[in-house]
């Protein structure tokens, strides 16, 4: 205890020091603590995507390698009687763009869907009714949140019943989409769509052509094997056609990977301003142990063991690191603050990380006080005295 | 038994190629309750003979005894166990730390003790009103005059109830009336606490204070005197 108030007292008796040794731990901890914080944070928000979604989820691509083999309409629709493990189907058809709605610009994304789309992307409604299978080749649609904010906002309160104009096209309002958080699987920014039935999209929009479709697998095969039967199937069915299959697990697995990668990345920078930062605090340590040769000697004089000189100093840098250590805490903590509120995405603090950055501080306080301390404990009292 | 018996202390150093012997064969007695002056002209070797019996310098012949106790210089640990325990330094630049207060700097040696604080800061406030600086006590060397500060330093010399307390130049920095009224104080302590004090000076006047007195010169104890003290 008294030995850390005398560190801390002889800390602030060099303030202008401190605070230039320090900043080299303040940022290297920061960017550690910043760093794995918006790692965790990234990460958080991408499962939390697939979390609402389900893992059961993939979506199968066409080839692009392969540009006169279509995937049809009706293939896909027949699928789940071939693929027993096909639990439900979902195609989809969109074309984003920029749009005049009741005389305001907007980007929106126009999007064509089957009943099943609401329930594979967890959407749920806000008012009105959804679109359903009924409504084949009609202009019906239900807006997204955020197409709806824009409505409102420029003067429009009743939606629901209320037409828009696309294109050449006017379409009903039918009901209007709550948020839903984008990402993973989902194929849009649904908060930003205006959907219509596929039929109804097939017919208008200029490009016609599937790409991918969503589907949920169940049952007990393998997704291998469910893989290799969906493959077959499109085979057989358009000649040449071949498909993809991409499922949340290996999307997820892929983005771990990603993440872990980054992580890593972001704690080497890190480390790096860290070691700067310990060379930093070595050279304040090694100027104190020279300016304070007088008390060493007298300490020891006065009966300090070199061991006690040892650990003075050590706990003096292992403070001045902690003191660098909490700062950059709280900076790192900012730092992912402000990144989560710009993107928009749930804030966290990682405990982990904090405790890491308390581990790290200490520890570089003790490896770079290691040798001015050894250094003190070692010299001659008389020597050091006469000094 | 007397509290420190040093038989035929050499001690020399290698300056370049020449050999210096400083101390050239000294044989010293400190008994208990003692008032001992060893006067002696600079380059005289007495620091390195106040150094040697302060346990900060290790002879290159002779024994060394301090309560009898024979003095092993190979383990660091027990030298300073020893200096904390048995030895009361007095220095003629004081060695206050600077950042410290009177009560701190002069409970410095018991916190080698590891006593607890509350101990420690009692203790050193019993001391510094032994030397009459209570008043002083949470005021930083800088804030105090040489004669106080040397004052707070004998209160840390004795604080931790040593068996002798060596006392280098203790007046070298004060001026004359200061140097006598410390000296004033170092004899007082002796004879009303009974504390063992060795004053290391150049100065005969202040040697005065001191029913016995050394004379060392060139490395050697050159005379006895038993003068009545003035």
């Amino acid at each position: 205890m008294a030995n850390i108030e005398e560190a801390l007292r002889s800390l602030t008796s060099a303030k202008q020091r401190t605070i230039l040794a320090l900043t080299g731990i303040i940022i290297g901890i920061g960017s550690v603590i910043g760093m794995v914080s918006i790692g965790a944070i990234v990460e958080n928000e991408a499962l939390k995507q697939f979390q609402d979604m389900g893992v059961d989820v993939a979506v199968v691509r066409r080839e692009f390698s392969d540009k006169t083999a279509e995937m049809k309409l009706q293939d896909i629709f027949e699928l789940k009687k071939h693929v027993r493990d096909i639990l439900e189907v979902a195609p989809f058809l969109g074309s984003g763009g920029e749009y005049t709605l009741h005389g305001k610009k907007t980007y929106l994304e126009q999007t064509g869907v089957t009943e099943s789309f609401f329930t594979l992307n967890m959407i749920r409604l806000r008012e009105g009714r959804l679109i359903t299978d009924l409504d084949a080749y009609r202009c019906f649609c239900v807006i997204g949140k955020a197409i709806g904010d824009f409505l409102r906002g420029i003067g429009i309160t009743n939606l629901v019943g209320n037409q828009i104009i696309l294109g050449d096209r006017i379409y009903t309002i039918v009901g209007v989409l709550d948020h839903v958080p984008q990402g993973g699987m989902r194929p849009c920014d649904i908060n930003n769509a205006v959907l219509t039935h596929i039929t109804t999209a097939g017919r208008f929009f200029q490009y016609r052509s599937i790409d991918s479709f969503m589907v949920r697998l169940g049952g007990q095969k393998t997704t291998t094997e469910i893989k290799t039967e969906v493959k077959d199937y499109f085979n057989k069915r358009s000649k040449g056609l071949s498909v993809t299959i991409l499922t949340a697990e290996e999307l997820i697995a892929n983005m771990k990977k990603q993440m872990r990668l980054f992580t890593l990345l972001l704690g080497a920078i890190g480390s790096i301003s860290l070691i700067v930062g310990g060379i930093g605090v070595m050279n304040m340590m090694l100027v104190s142990v020279a300016e304070r040769r007088m008390e060493i000697g007298l300490r020891r004089a006065l009966g300090a063991l070199q061991r006690d000189i040892q650990t003075q100093f050590i706990i003096e840098s292992v403070t001045l690191c902690l003191v660098g250590g909490v700062i950059g805490i709280l900076l790192g903590v900012l730092v992912s603050l402000v990144f989560a509120k710009l993107s928009q995405w749930e804030f966290l603090i990682s405990y982990g990380s904090i405790a890491l950055g308390f581990g790290v501080a200490t520890a570089v306080g003790i490896f770079f006080g290691y040798y001015p301390a050894r250094a003190a404990a070692k010299l001659d009292p008389i020597k050091a005295l006469r000094s | 038994m007397s509290m420190l018996k040093a038989v035929d202390i050499y001690k020399s150093y290698k300056v370049g190629p020449t050999e210096v012997n400083v101390l050239r064969g000294i044989s010293i007695e400190v008994e208990r309750g003692e008032l001992l002056a060893v006067v002696g002209a600079s380059g005289s070797g007495k620091s390195t003979l106040v150094h040697m019996l302060g346990l900060l310098e290790r002879p290159t012949s002779g024994d060394y005894y301090v309560e009898g106790e024979k003095i092993c210089y190979d383990d660091d640990r027990a030298l300073s166990t020893l200096r904390n325990q048995k030895i009361g330094f007095v220095f003629q630049q004081y060695y206050l730390l600077p950042r410290l207060t009177a009560l701190d700097n002069v409970g410095l040696p018991l916190v080698y003790r590891g006593l607890r604080i509350s101990e420690i800061k009692e203790q050193a406030m019993a001391f510094l009103r032994k030397v009459g600086m209570e008043d002083r006590a949470h005021h930083r060397p800088n804030e105090m005059s040489g004669g106080q500060q040397q004052r707070v330093a004998i209160a840390r010399a004795i604080v931790g109830k040593p068996s002798v307390i060596l006392a280098d130049e203790p007046t070298g920095a004060l001026d004359t009336q200061t140097g006598q009224e410390i000296m004033a104080l170092i004899r007082k302590l002796n004879e009303e606490e009974g504390i063992t004090a060795v004053v290391i000076t150049h100065d005969p006047k202040i040697a005065m204070h001191c029913q016995r007195r050394e004379e060392i010169v060139d490395g050697l104890i050159v005379h006895q005197d038993q003068r009545e003290v003035v």
